[in-house]
C-alpha cells in the first residue's frame, strides 16, 4: 500500500524549459542591443579619431607652397618628429600639376596611393601603408597662390589605425563583459523564480507522500490561487477514496455478519449427516455471495465516472450469444431502432441488464423475442424487451422485481435476476418497468437509462 | 463419448472427473490452457468442459484457437464469475454453453448431453430404432417397453451408434470416442460388445459392414 508510486513518463523539466527560453531571449535582446552600442560607439571613436588627423591636416596645409620648378613645397616642417622617423605610420604627401609629388621623410620612397578627385572635400580613407600596416588617411584638394596663378594640390595625411582598432577593440570586450553578466544574471534570476514559484507544488507533493504513508490525514498547503484547485481536487480524491474503503469496510463486516448464520446451520447439518439442509444452506450462501458482488460493484461504481455504452450494440451481441443457446428452439431474437443512441452507462452494467431481461424472454418466449432501442429527444434511451411467451397478470409485475422471487419455478435461475436489472438501473438513475406487450402478446420490459451527454 | 476436461483447480477437476465418469463418460482431463488447447487440438472428443480462469492460456484463448483451427465440438463454459459480459463474450468467441460456479452435477450432464444430441443434428433426448429406444437424458435403453441392463461400454458405444445413426463408424472411431487417451485400447473387445449388445437388443439392429465398422439404421 505504501509503495512507491508508478514512475511516469517525464516530459522534460520544467526549470529547463524556461531557462532555457529564457536563456535564448536574453541572448537574442542582448546581443542585438550589444551589436548597437558597439556600432555606434566605434563610429563615434573613428569620428574623434578623424577629427585629431584633421587639425594635423589643417597644420599641414597652411605650410603647402609651390614652386614652378620644384613642385610643392613646406614652407616648415611639422611638429611631429614621427613625420621624419622612417616607417613610422605617419606619413604625409602632397600632390602638384603634373604629377609631382613631395612626401614626409617616414614616407622614404614609397608612395601613398593617388589620391582622389575630391574638389576640396575631406575624404577618408583606410589604406594599407608600405610596411602592410593599417593607416587612416584624410585627403583634401586645396589651391594654392602661387607666382604664376593658383595651383591646385592633393593633401594627404596618414596615421596607424592601430591606436584606434585598440580603442574599438578594449570597448567591445567592455561591452560584451558587462552584457555577457547582465545575461547570466537575468537568466539566473528567471531560474531562481521558477523555483521559488513551483515550490507550493513541491510542498503539496511533499504532503501527498504522507497522505499516502498515512502519516497524514488531509492536505494543509495554503497554496497560491493557481495551485490551490489542483489541490482541493486531490483532496476531494482522497475524501472520496477514503468513503469508498469505508463503503466496502461496511460491506465486507455486512457480508460477514450475513454469512456466520447458514455457516453454523451447515455445520450443524453436515454434524447431523443431513444432507438436504446442507444442500439449502449452500444455495443460500451461494445467494448471499452474489448478492453481496452486486452490491461491492454498485459501491465501488457510485460516484465514479461510468463511460457511456451503446444499448444497440450491447444488445445485438446478447442475442448472437443467447442465439446459440436457442438455436434448436428455433427461436427468433430481433434487434431493432436507434443504432446510434448512446446512455450513460458502464458497457459491463448494460450487458448485465440486457442479458438478465433477453435470457428471461428467451426462456418464456414461444417463437420471438424483439429488442427495440428508442433515443427520444430530452427524454431517457428506452429499451424494450418483449416476447410472445404467457406474460405476467398485473399483481405479478410488482413480486417479479422483488429480490428473489422466482414466479415461475419450473424456469431455471436464481430468481435475482429481475431485481439485480431493477437495481442497476436505479443506481444509474433510470428505471425497469414490466407490462404487457401488446404487439407479442407477452411480457415486455421497458429498460429506462439516461442518455449520454454529448 | 469421451470428454475433455480443462480445469486447474485439483479438487473440482477431480471431482469433475468423477461425477462425469459416473455418468457414463470417458473423461481426460487438462489442468492448465497450454495442455487442455493441445488435447482439444488431437483428440476427438465429444464435448469439452472449459473453465476459463487458466495458467499458461486462458480459456477464451483456448476456444477461439480450437475455433479458428476448425475444431467444431460442442464447448461447455465453466467459470466463477457469472458476469453476463463475459457470458456474452464467451458464447460470441464459439462456446455452446455456459455454467456458473457453483453447480450441481445432474445440471452439468444435462447440458452435456443435450450439446452431444443437438451436435448430432438430433431434436429430442429419446430415439427409437423399431423396438428399441434410447432415452439420453436418463440413460435408459429399452426394448418393446422392457429395460435393458447396459453396462457403460455397451451403453456408451451404443449410444455413439445411435446419435450417428445412418452412416457406418469405424473400429477406430468407437475406440477413440470410447475410452480416455490413456487406456490400453484393444479392437477385439469391440467385437465382444458388439456381440453382447446384439444379443440383449436383436440381432438385426446393428450392422457390420465389411472394411468400414458398424451401423445403426437411423430411426423409423
Amino acid at each position: 500500500m505504501n509503495a512507491a508510486p508508478p514512475r511516469l513518463p517525464r516530459s522534460g523539466s520544467l526549470t529547463w524549459r524556461l531557462a532555457a527560453s529564457a536563456a535564448f531571449w536574453v541572448a537574442m535582446g542582448l546581443g542585438l542591443i550589444g551589436w548597437f552600442v558597439i556600432r555606434t560607439d566605434a563610429r563615434q571613436i573613428e569620428a574623434a579619431a578623424d577629427a585629431r588627423i584633421e587639425r594635423q591636416l589643417d597644420a599641414l596645409v597652411a605650410a603647402v607652397a609651390f614652386d614652378r620648378a620644384l613642385g610643392p613645397l613646406l614652407t616648415r616642417p611639422l611638429a611631429d618628429p614621427e613625420f621624419e622617423r622612417p616607417l613610422s605610420g605617419f606619413y604625409w604627401q602632397l600632390t602638384g600639376p603634373g604629377g609631382t609629388v613631395l612626401t614626409s621623410r617616414s614616407l622614404w620612397d614609397s608612395r601613398l596611393p593617388p589620391p582622389r578627385p575630391g574638389e576640396g572635400r575631406l575624404v577618408a580613407r583606410d589604406l594599407w601603408g608600405p610596411r602592410g600596416e593599417a593607416l587612416r588617411v584624410l585627403e583634401r584638394e586645396v589651391t594654392i597662390e602661387a607666382p604664376g596663378g593658383r595651383v591646385p594640390i592633393s593633401v594627404q595625411l596618414a596615421v596607424p589605425r592601430a591606436a584606434i582598432d585598440e580603442e574599438i577593440l578594449s570597448l567591445r570586450r567592455g561591452v560584451v563583459l558587462a552584457f555577457a553578466m547582465l545575461g547570466a544574471g537575468l537568466v539566473v534570476v528567471v531560474v531562481g523564480l521558477v523555483v521559488w514559484g513551483l515550490r507550493p507544488l513541491r510542498r503539496t507533493q511533499e504532503e501527498l507522500v504522507e497522505v499516502r504513508e498515512g502519516r497524514r490525514q488531509h492536505m494543509d498547503v495554503t497554496a497560491p490561487s493557481e495551485i490551490a484547485p489542483l489541490v482541493e481536487e486531490i483532496e476531494a480524491l482522497i475524501e472520496q477514496n477514503r468513503a469508498t474503503v469505508e463503503r466496502a469496510r461496511h460491506h465486507v463486516g455486512n457480508l460477514a455478519h450475513a454469512l456466520k448464520t447458514p455457516i453454523a446451520v451447515l455445520r450443524n447439518a453436515l454434524d447431523s449427516g443431513d444432507a438436504e439442509a446442507a444442500r439449502a444452506q449452500a444455495m443460500t450462501l451461494d445467494r448471499l455471495v452474489q448478492h453481496h458482488l452486486r452490491r461491492a460493484r454498485a459501491g465501488a461504481l457510485a460516484g465514479s465516472a461510468a463511460g457511456e455504452s451503446a444499448p444497440h450494440e450491447v444488445a445485438q451481441a446478447v442475442a448472437t450469444a443467447l442465439s446459440r443457446l436457442t438455436a434448436q428452439r428455433g427461436l427468433a431474437i430481433e434487434v431493432r431502432g436507434e443504432r446510434a443512441a448512446r446512455v450513460r452507462a458502464d458497457a459491463q452494467d448494460l450487458t448485465e441488464m440486457l442479458g438478465n431481461l433477453i435470457e428471461n424472454a428467451t426462456k418464456f418466449a414461444a417463437r420471438r423475442v424483439r429488442v427495440t432501442v428508442s433515443a427520444p429527444r430530452g427524454l431517457p434511451v428506452a429499451i424494450e424487451i418483449e416476447d410472445d411467451g404467457p406474460g405476467l397478470s398485473p399483481g405479478e409485475d410488482a413480486a417479479a422485481l422483488a429480490r428473489g422471487v422466482r414466479l415461475d419455478e419450473s424456469k431455471a435461475g436464481s430468481g435475482l435476476g429481475l431485481a439485480i436489472v431493477n437495481d442497476l438501473a436505479q443506481l444509474y438513475g433510470g428505471r425497469l418497468s414490466l407490462g404487457a406487450s401488446p404487439s407479442l402478446g407477452g411480457l415486455r420490459a421497458r429498460l429506462e437509462l439516461p442518455p449520454s451527454r454529448g | 463419448m469421451r470428454l475433455l476436461v480443462v480445469e486447474d483447480h485439483a479438487q473440482l477437476s477431480a471431482q469433475l472427473r468423477q461425477g462425469l465418469s459416473e455418468a457414463g463418460f470417458v473423461v481426460d482431463v487438462a489442468a492448465d490452457g497450454e495442455e487442455g488447447a493441445h488435447l482439444g487440438e488431437t483428440e476427438p472428443y465429444d464435448a469439452v468442459v472449459l473453465d476459463l480462469g487458466l495458467p499458461r492460456l486462458d480459456g477464451l484463448s483456448v476456444l477461439r484457437r480450437w475455433r479458428a483451427g476448425g475444431r467444431s465440438m460442442p464447448v461447455l463454459i465453466l467459470t466463477a464469475r457469472d458476469a453476463w459480459s463475459e457470458k456474452v463474450e464467451g458464447l460470441n468467441a464459439g462456446a455452446d454453453d455456459y455454467l456458473a460456479k457453483p453447480f450441481a452435477m445432474g445440471e452439468l450432464v444435462a447440458r452435456l448431453n443435450a450439446l452431444i444430441r443437438r451436435a448430432s443434428g438430433v431434436a429430442s433426448p429419446v430415439l427409437r430404432f423399431g423396438p428399441v429406444a434410447l432415452d439420453t437424458a436418463t440413460r435408459m435403453v429399452t426394448r418393446e417397453g422392457q429395460p435393458v441392463r447396459l453396462t457403460a461400454l455397451e451403453y456408451g458405444l451404443f449410444q455413439y451408434l445411435a446419435l450417428h445413426a445412418g452412416r457406418p463408424v469405424s473400429k477406430t472411431e468407437l475406440t477413440e470416442h470410447l475410452y480416455a487417451q490413456d487406456f490400453d485400447r484393444d479392437s477385439n473387445t469391440l467385437e465382444v460388445i458388439v456381440a453382447r449388445l446384439r444379443r440383449k437388443l436383436g440381432e438385426g439392429l446393428i450392422e457390420t459392414i465389411r472394411g468400414q465398422g458398424y451401423r445403426l439404421l437411423p430411426p423409423r
